[in-house]
């Protein structure tokens, strides 16, 4: 069957979904939810998508990856969400530290970092959010400065996902001369076992495996081979990776919203309470269409900004990402809530598990990047308003 | 060993299977198309057999063009390459002609030991094609396995049906046919996925097979459709609440309906 080009997705992208569409059914919003409440890990869902090379689709071939692209990352991301088990840890250790690692790490380092991202079996967490600098990533006031070979860095990070699954954080600092003053931002790996090193999880009140913390770095000794990219290549190498994670956050956003959206029309369409079904009174089925529409378009501007990284055009598929992730946030706290909405005090029950995503559906707004944070760059950039910041 | 592996792309078994009021034949629109289930279980084991003994899987499908989906998935969990059997004419062949296409199809395979397929596929369900292969090759059949092992060019197996368990033993080349009992089929890995693609698939017609056009199809076919009617909506059923007594009101139904 010819694909009208550029549209839709490829057949091996097709499949690619279909396959782990069919994995993550085994599981399930029943698994994942059980395993969230329990306060327990989906450990061995994990696993098992690692061991069909699933995790590692966008590594190159040559470290034991699949040589897909963030595309196909995205797909996984998103047939998982969409069965009603996310998994959040792919939008950080696959797609933001595999590819920074990729892009501008030294041989030895993606000698030492890919092959187990390939595999799965290597999770990285990314700090960057501080007390003081969320939204403005200017205000970094976490440093790593010089000794001898090493380096050595301290600050707090706040905010921090699941970072008690992980081997290694890697971690935004800015670098300071002799004299005090802040250079730029560069990015560093540092295990979580470093000397100095601590971590606090923070009372969320998401139902979510993964779990967020408060780093703290009490001048943590790092070896020279810590430093990912050059010493003064600044913001550039950050974006090659916050890129990736916006894609996929947008993708993990889209999948939620469609496992919502599933559950919604599913009861829509048995539940009556006058003769006809509910899904028959426009009420409810309009505000449903809408959401059909919003996660669509949302998925359509997704899978354009994968494809625009993809084909190496980092700066395009920067305002496309962001867009993406806007688009998708949106439809995402969007449907969850007209899901609740649809199933009236079903909505709020346990059993349904529809109330128990509704934090989780309002992050996509706030998490990695706001909504207004990213139509203050639409504003700055698309359409090149002054700026109030 | 080299082992041809029979799938079927059917319609999924959860969307309505309907068939088409002009011709009674399957109504291919109305429902998604998937690789069959038992199928799947089929090609596990030839995939098994291979990684244990080393060889050569080739899927063989008889079905319309978009036939072709089930059979890159079949090549994206494992197998080798293909003979996809695509052909206007066969519309509407029943399960000996089928059997007759498939044999032939099975021939242009050079040097199998065995050939695997489910027993049963999930839309038609005669389980009729296996056995009817084996007659039509010549070579034994041991059907509805749960269990296959070898021993040098002998094949055991272990059947099992409504009246039980035997065991059943072949020298190859064989016939084998698997229940959805034999294994859990693998999913696709990527790197299957993406090498599915570049693995050969012969497309041959019912000609290139040496059969005539006129032998396969609808209007040659020994068994005709005269009638269907879409199965009745799904009653409520009935509710039995547990106040303690619900066992035996269960039981009580189930002797009403002369189902214990
Ligand atoms: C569940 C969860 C997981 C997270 N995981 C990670 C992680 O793994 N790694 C990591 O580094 N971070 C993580 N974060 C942090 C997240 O990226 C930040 O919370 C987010 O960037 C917002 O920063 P902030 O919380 O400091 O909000 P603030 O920056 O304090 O913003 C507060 C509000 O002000 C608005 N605002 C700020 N400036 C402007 C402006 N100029 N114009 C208009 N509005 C403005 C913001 O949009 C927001 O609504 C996570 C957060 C959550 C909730």
């Amino acid at each position: 069957m010819s694909q009208p080009n550029g549209f839709t997705e490829s057949e091996e992208r097709l499949a690619l979904r279909a396959a782990v569409a069919d994995l993550a059914g085994r599981y399930g919003s029943g698994y994942f939810t059980a395993r969230a409440r329990a306060g327990e890990k989906t450990t061995e869902l994990w696993a098992e998508v690692a061991k069909h090379g699933y995790l590692g689709v966008a590594v190159p071939e040559e470290f034991g990856g699949g040589g897909g692209g963030i595309g196909d990352l995205a797909a996984v991301c998103e047939e998982l969400a969409a069965a009603g088990c996310p998994l959040l840890l792919m939008v950080v250790s696959p797609a933001i530290c595999a590819t920074v690692i990729n892009r501008y790490g030294t041989a030895a380092q993606r000698q030492r970092w890919l092959p187990g991202f390939a595999a799965g079996t290597t999770k990285m967490a990314f700090a960057i959010t501080e007390p003081d600098a969320g939204s403005n990533a200017h205000r970094l006031a976490t440093t790593i400065r010089r000794d001898g070979v090493d380096w050595v860095l301290s600050g707090q990070k706040v905010f921090i996902s699941a970072v008690d699954e992980v081997e290694a954080v890697l971690v935004v600092a800015r670098h300071v001369d002799a004299s005090g003053q802040r250079l730029q931002p560069s990015l560093m790996i540092v295990p979580t076992g470093a000397p100095g090193f601590s971590y606090h999880s923070i009372e969320m009140d998401i139902l979510s495996p993964e779990k967020q913390f408060t780093l703290f770095f009490d001048d943590v000794r790092l070896p020279a081979d810590a430093l990912v990219g050059s010493e003064d290549a600044g913001l550039a190498q950050l974006f090659a990776g916050l890129n990736p994670e916006r894609i996929m956050a947008a993708s993990f956003s889209t999948g939620v919203a469609r496992h919502a959206l599933a559950k919604a029309t599913d009861y829509a369409r048995t539940r009556a309470v006058w003769d006809a079904p509910i899904g028959a009174h426009q009420g409810l089925a309009h505000p449903l269409a809408h959401c059909a529409v919003q996660v669509e378009l949302a998925r359509l501007m997704t899978q354009k900004a994968a494809a625009l990284y993809d084909a190496g055009q980092d700066k395009a598929a920067g305002e496309a990402a962001n867009m993406a992730k806007y688009a998708a946030g949106e439809a995402c706290a969007a449907t969850v809530d007209q899901a609740i909405q649809v199933h009236g005090g079903n909505g709020m029950t346990s059993e349904y598990g529809l109330g128990a995503m509704l934090a989780a559906s309002r992050v996509a707004r706030i998490a990695p990047v706001s909504r207004e944070m990213i139509l203050n760059f639409v504003a700055a950039h698309t359409l090149r308003l002054p700026k109030s910041y | 060993m080299n082992i041809v592996v029979l799938v079927k792309q059917v319609p999924d078994t959860w969307s309505e299977r309907k068939l088409t009021d002009a011709d009674h034949t399957l109504d291919r629109e109305a429902a998604d198309a998937v690789l069959d289930e038992i199928n799947e279980r089929a090609v596990e084991e030839a995939l098994r057999i291979k990684e244990a003994q080393g060889g050569e899987v080739t899927v063989v499908s008889m079905g319309p063009d978009r036939a072709t989906d089930a059979i890159r998935k079949a090549l994206s969990m494992g197998a080798d390459k293909a003979v996809h059997v695509s052909d206007e004419a066969l519309h509407g062949s029943d399960a000996v002609q089928t059997a007759r296409v498939l044999a032939k199809a099975i021939g242009t395979v050079e040097g199998y030991d065995l050939i695997l397929a489910g027993n049963e596929a999930t839309d038609g369900r005669a389980g009729a094609v296996p056995a009817m292969i084996a007659e039509l090759l010549g070579l034994p059949q041991l059907t509805q396995a749960r269990k296959v092992s070898f021993d040098g060019s002998t094949v055991t197996v272990e059947r099992e049906t409504e009246e039980g368990l035997t065991t059943v033993q072949a020298s190859l080349p064989a016939v084998v046919s698997v229940t959805e009992k034999i294994n859990e089929p693998r999913y696709p890995s990527f790197k299957g996925i993406m090498a599915a693609k570049k693995k050969p698939v012969n497309t041959v017609t019912v000609a290139d097979l040496g059969i005539d056009a006129g032998e396969v199809g609808l209007a040659g076919a020994l068994t005709t459709v005269l009638e269907a009617a879409p199965k009745p909506p799904r009653t409520a059923g009935e509710r039995v609440e547990d106040d303690g007594t619900g066992g035996t009101k269960i039981a009580e139904y189930l002797v009403g309906q002369k189902l214990i």
